[in-house]
């Protein structure tokens, strides 16, 4: 995989904030779309299947955005990290479910394990690893 | 069966990893589609198994099982490094799995 040099000019830096605001954008939407694929019932009600599918849409779309300036690595972790706690906290308010001390803590080893999973695919972290010239 | 859904829907969703890598910024009209696709696919057995599992236990299973499906076909099939951190990561997702069955909570 070929590594960008970063430079830190502030222009830079501003297009990135930008794109931070859109991948907090793309991880709410992700979460609005694992909870309402569970509300769809397996796709049965019509309402909350059409919200998932937008959402979905939603949640692809402000990704592909932030990813063009974030790192792929960083961007999916966080990405990824928001929509699975996400949906673990917010299940038990909107669903009859419950969320015991057992299964948060699993979660967030699963959780803790697919974020640095997506971290150790990031191109930008290896290269600040590296010793600098 | 539940398990099996979320089996089918996290193969689904290893190919919407890898198609929009692919798709490189959704600019590639093909993987588009096929990124499509196959979220169309993945998320219609995710919702059956959510069915069974609780949103938080399904999501959390699917999504981190699909970033493990795609390190590894990454590593088979498209000469990614698997490297000791990528490694490491496996045993934490696959580890904290295991740790959610034995508590008897999946």
């Amino acid at each position: 995989m070929t590594t960008s040099t970063t430079s830190a000019a502030p222009i830079q830096g501003e297009k990135r904030g930008g794109a931070w605001i859109a991948l907090l954008i793309a991880g709410v939407f992700e979460v609005g779309y694992a909870l309402s694929v569970n509300g769809s019932r397996g796709f049965t009600d019509p309402l909350w299947s059409i919200i998932a599918v937008v959402f979905f849409l939603f949640t692809l779309f402000f990704l592909s955005v932030a990813l063009k300036r974030i790192d792929v690595g960083i961007g999916y972790a966080v990405w990824a990290g928001i929509g699975a706690v996400g949906a673990a906290v917010l299940g038990p308010v909107f669903f009859d479910e419950t969320l015991t001390l057992a299964k948060g803590f699993w979660l967030a080893v699963i959780i803790a394990g697919v974020v640095w999973l997506k971290l150790a695919d990031s191109p930008e972290l290896d290269t600040r690893t590296q010793p600098a010239t | 069966m539940s398990w099996l859904y979320l089996a089918i829907a996290v193969v689904f969703e290893v190919a919407v990893g890898i198609a929009a890598g692919k798709a490189n910024g959704f600019t590639h009209l093909w993987w588009t589609i096929a990124t499509l696709v196959s979220g169309g696919i993945a998320t219609f057995f995710l919702s059956l198994a959510l069915l069974t599992f609780d949103v938080g236990i399904g999501y959390a299973l699917w999504t981190s099982l699909a970033g493990v499906g795609i390190v590894i076909v990454g590593a088979l099939f498209l000469s990614q490094k698997l490297t000791w951190k990528k490694f490491l990561g496996i045993l934490v997702v696959i580890g904290g799995v295991v740790g959610l069955n034995l508590a008897g909570t999946a």
